[in-house]
C-alpha cells in the first residue's frame, strides 16, 4: 500500500453521524465566506499575505446582487458540505436559513431590477434577453 | 438538467485592459489545469461513482466548475475590450487573433486548443477521485503563478477567489477518496 490512512490530516470521526461534532462556530457568515471564498474557518487558506480584497457596491442594485451573490455562494459551500454529510443538523439547519432568506432577497431584486432565473419574466416583453448578461460588465459600468 | 442563473459565482469587474493577462489567463478555461477540463471531469467520472455521495459530490462540482469558466472566459472578454489588432500583436496575441478574431476560445496559454485528453475516466472511484485531488492541486498551483503575473486588483481577487474554491474542492475530494477507502471500493 503507497500511504495509509494516516498520512492524511482528516479526521475520520466526520464520517460518524454527528455525535459530539460540532462546526456551526467555525462558519463564516454568507458576506465573509463570499468574500473568501470559503464558508469554513478551520479550512480557509490564504494565499501568503494576500487575503481577499473587499467589496464596494456601486449602488443599491449591486450591493443587493452581492447579498444575493453571497448568500448563494454560502448554500453552495454547504451543498458540497452536506453532499458528504448530509446528517449534520447544524449546517442543514443554516442552508435552510440561507435559502430562505436568498428566495426574499431575490423576490425583491426581481421585482425592481428583472429576472435572474428565465422563469422569473415579467411584463409584456419577454425581459430575459434584456442586457446586462454576466460577461458584458466593462469597467463596472454595468451590472454583475 | 441545468438551470442558468443570470450572475457570475463571484463579481468579474475589471476597469483595466490588459492583454499579455488574457493570454495567460485563458488556460484557466481551456487549459489542462483548467476549469473546463474540471467540469468535464467530474461531469464524466460522476455517472460510474459507486454511492449517493459520491454521486452528489462529482455532480455538485461539476456544475459549479462549469459556473467557473464563466467566470475566467468573462475576465478575459473584459481583459481585452476594445483591444485593436496593433495591441494585440504587441501582446503576442496575433496567432489567437488569425484564429478566433475577438472572440473566447478555450485554449492554454500557448494557444493550445482544449482536448479531452486532459483528463481520465477510469472507472475505478478510487483512481479517479484521487486524480481530482491531483486536478484541483495543479488548478490552485495556476491560480498562484497567475496571481504573481498581475498587480491588478480587479484581477487578483477573483485569482484569489477561485484559488480558494481549488482548496475547497481537494478537502471535499480527500474526504470522499478516504470514506471510499475504508469502505473498499
Amino acid at each position: 500500500m503507497l500511504f495509509e490512512d494516516s498520512d492524511f490530516d482528516v479526521n475520520m470521526s466526520i464520517f460518524i453521524p454527528d455525535v459530539n461534532f460540532s462546526r456551526d462556530n467555525r462558519t463564516y457568515n454568507p458576506m465573509e465566506g463570499f468574500l473568501r471564498g470559503n464558508m469554513f474557518a478551520d479550512e480557509y487558506e490564504p494565499y501568503k499575505n494576500l487575503t481577499y480584497f473587499k467589496l464596494v457596491p456601486r449602488d443599491e442594485q449591486e450591493k443587493m446582487l452581492y447579498q444575493i451573490m453571497a448568500l448563494s455562494f454560502a448554500i453552495n459551500d454547504f451543498n458540497l458540505y452536506l453532499d458528504l454529510h448530509p446528517d449534520n443538523k447544524e449546517i442543514l439547519e443554516l442552508f435552510k436559513k440561507y435559502v430562505t432568506e436568498k428566495e426574499i432577497l431575490c423576490k425583491e431584486y426581481i421585482r425592481k431590477y428583472g429576472p435572474l432565473e428565465v422563469s422569473e419574466v415579467s411584463g409584456n416583453k419577454f425581459n430575459w434577453i434584456n442586457s446586462p448578461w454576466p460577461w458584458d460588465n466593462l469597467g463596472g459600468s454595468l451590472y454583475v | 438538467m441545468f438551470k442558468y442563473i443570470k450572475h457570475t459565482n463571484y463579481p468579474v469587474n475589471i476597469k483595466k485592459k490588459d492583454l499579455k493577462m488574457a493570454k495567460y489567463l485563458i488556460t484557466q478555461f481551456g487549459g489542462p489545469n483548467g476549469e473546463l477540463a474540471a467540469a468535464m471531469r467530474y461531469f464524466s467520472q460522476k455517472f460510474n461513482m459507486p454511492d449517493d455521495y459520491g454521486k452528489a459530490l462529482l455532480n455538485d462540482i461539476a456544475t459549479e466548475e462549469l459556473g467557473h469558466c464563466e467566470m475566467i472566459a468573462s475576465m478575459v472578454c473584459e481583459l481585452t475590450k476594445n483591444a485593436t489588432v496593433k495591441e494585440m500583436e504587441e501582446a503576442g496575441l496575433s496567432s489567437m487573433f488569425t484564429e478566433h478574431g475577438k472572440g473566447v476560445y478555450p485554449t492554454d496559454a500557448n494557444g493550445v486548443p482544449f482536448t479531452v485528453s486532459y483528463f481520465a475516466v477510469t472507472g475505478d472511484a478510487l483512481a479517479d477521485i484521487m486524480e481530482d485531488m491531483a486536478a484541483e492541486q495543479k488548478a490552485r498551483a495556476v491560480y498562484e503563478n497567475l496571481i504573481t503575473l498581475t498587480d491588478d486588483e480587479d484581477v487578483k481577487r477573483i485569482l484569489l477567489f477561485l484559488r480558494q474554491r481549488e482548496i475547497v474542492h481537494y478537502n471535499r475530494f480527500k474526504e470522499l477518496f478516504l470514506y471510499y477507502k475504508k469502505k473498499g471500493y
